[in-house]
């Protein structure tokens, strides 16, 4: 018994203090991730029996919306095309570096950990889909969190509201930088060392900065719903609505950075990129 | 029965207690469900270690806590530490608590689910911000509910497939 909470306790010094435990942690996780997909499976099947019942009526009236969907989304993603390439010129006329680009890897929730104090959820897709640790996931409306442990099959994903979880922010408006931390409740973020002068306004819209390198720049985090100004405290409480559907979304994309400049040509193709998601077997 | 047997029927119904731990509600249901979960893992090793304290030792706990650490996403080493501990003080009073009522089990799986719920909030919170909450009594109350459920399915399932 003594010898086992001597290793017990060896272990847990090393596991909170370091990352060295990270390749035993993934090699346990690859053994029970199956139990996730597992306990998921039920809700699978009951899916699938309700999609092969849909009546005609039902998936003629998707199809349609789907459609218009894609002629909107099309739309505008013929401009985004015209404006990146815009961009690209502007940046090399002010000689700073073209942005790269990003390739995406849709994924699935398999299962929501279940501790009352932390928000992570396991999603479908590990080291065997190029999946790394500290990867940017986010969903249709905006950064979902990050992968903070890989197994062969399946990774753990901490969404940007856990209590622990942080991630560099500005302001769309007006460029204004600061820190989103989350507050371990899913409807809540709170900016941190926000100046009481601060020019930020409650609907201002929080982008991903990108500082800090570990998630790619430009993504949607949070709108700010209440800014309350204490003259007698130093700085400003600043709450902050996820952007993403955190406890409602099924599908997430787990976003690959291009690692290599693309070649300066004027229209730059970012399929032809090779990307990890492609490069794994 | 051969004894691999009985390994395959006591592993199963670890694995059924792990799916129980991380199986989530519909998204309908209302959230404070989940709270109301209760230590499946916790009971069955319980179970076991009173039942066939021969079988079921110290290592094989401390190998299936490894396991739900990284079910549950805990720093490595603390639900390893808690089965392990559980494990100890059954196997020193099984012949004991064999005796006692299902009344007189509920209580020591109400303290023994309280004191490990315990050590892993206080973990947790050097791991994470945190502190004391009184949450940590639903799990154990909940557990204490589920017992004879638990000991009654065991029992069957260890008479029916003959494990000793």
């Amino acid at each position: 018994m003594l010898a086992l909470a001597i290793v017990s306790a060896l272990l847990l010094v090393i596991d909170l203090n370091s990352r060295l435990l990270d390749p035993t942690r993934a090699l346990l996780a690859t053994i029970v991730s199956p139990i996730y997909y597992i306990a998921e499976s039920p809700y699978d099947v009951s899916r699938g029996v309700g999609e092969a019942f849909a009546s005609r009526t039902t998936l003629q009236e998707e199809n349609e919306q789907l459609k218009r969907r894609v002629l909107e989304l099309s739309q505008v993603s013929q401009q985004f095309v015209s404006l990146r390439d815009e961009n690209a010129r502007l940046r090399e006329l002010l000689g700073s570096r073209r942005r790269l680009g990003a390739e995406v890897l849709v994924a699935e929730l398999i299962g929501v950990i279940p501790a009352p104090n932390t928000l992570q959820v396991e999603i479908d897709k590990g080291s065997q889909s190029g999946v790394y640790v500290g990867q940017a996931v986010i969903d249709a409306d905006g950064l979902f969190g990050q992968v903070v442990e890989v197994s062969a099959f399946a990774s753990r994903v901490m969404l940007v509201a856990d209590a622990s979880h942080a991630v560099p922010v500005q302001v769309t408006r007006n460029d204004f930088r600061s820190i989103a931390a989350g507050t371990g409740r899913l409807d809540a973020l709170e900016l941190e060392y926000v100046p009481i002068t601060a020019d930020i306004v409650e609907g201002d819209v929080l982008v991903s900065s990108g500082l800090g390198g570990r998630f790619p720049r430009g993504y949607p985090v949070g709108v700010v719903t209440r800014v309350v100004v204490d003259p007698t405290v130093p700085f400003a409480q600043v709450s902050a609505r996820p952007l993403a559907a955190l406890d409602r979304t099924r599908h997430v994309l787990l976003v690959f950075e291009v690692k290599q400049d693309p070649p300066p040509a004027p229209a730059v193709d970012d399929a032809q990129a090779p990307t990890p998601a492609e490069a794994a077997p | 029965m051969n004894p691999f047997n009985g390994g395959c029927v006591i592993i199963t119904s670890l694995v059924a207690a792990m799916i129980l731990a991380v199986v989530h509600l519909p998204e309908t249901a209302p959230q404070w469900l989940g709270w109301l979960r209760p230590g499946w893992i916790l009971l069955v090793v319980f179970y076991w270690v009173m039942a066939l304290p021969h079988r079921f030792g110290m290592i094989s706990a401390w190998v299936t806590g490894l396991l739900v650490d990284v079910l549950y996403a805990d720093p490595l080493g603390v639900n390893g530490f808690c089965l392990a501990a559980l494990t100890f003080v059954t196997w020193s009073f099984y012949e004991r608590f064999r005796m006692y009522s299902v009344a007189q089990q509920c209580v020591v799986v109400f303290v023994m689910v309280l004191s490990v719920e315990g050590v892993r909030m206080v973990v947790q919170s050097l791991a994470r911000d945190g502190g004391f909450s009184w949450g940590i009594f639903l799990p154990a109350l909940m557990s204490t509910l589920a017992w004879p459920l638990v000991a009654g399915v065991l029992g069957s399932v260890r008479r029916q497939f003959q494990v000793d």
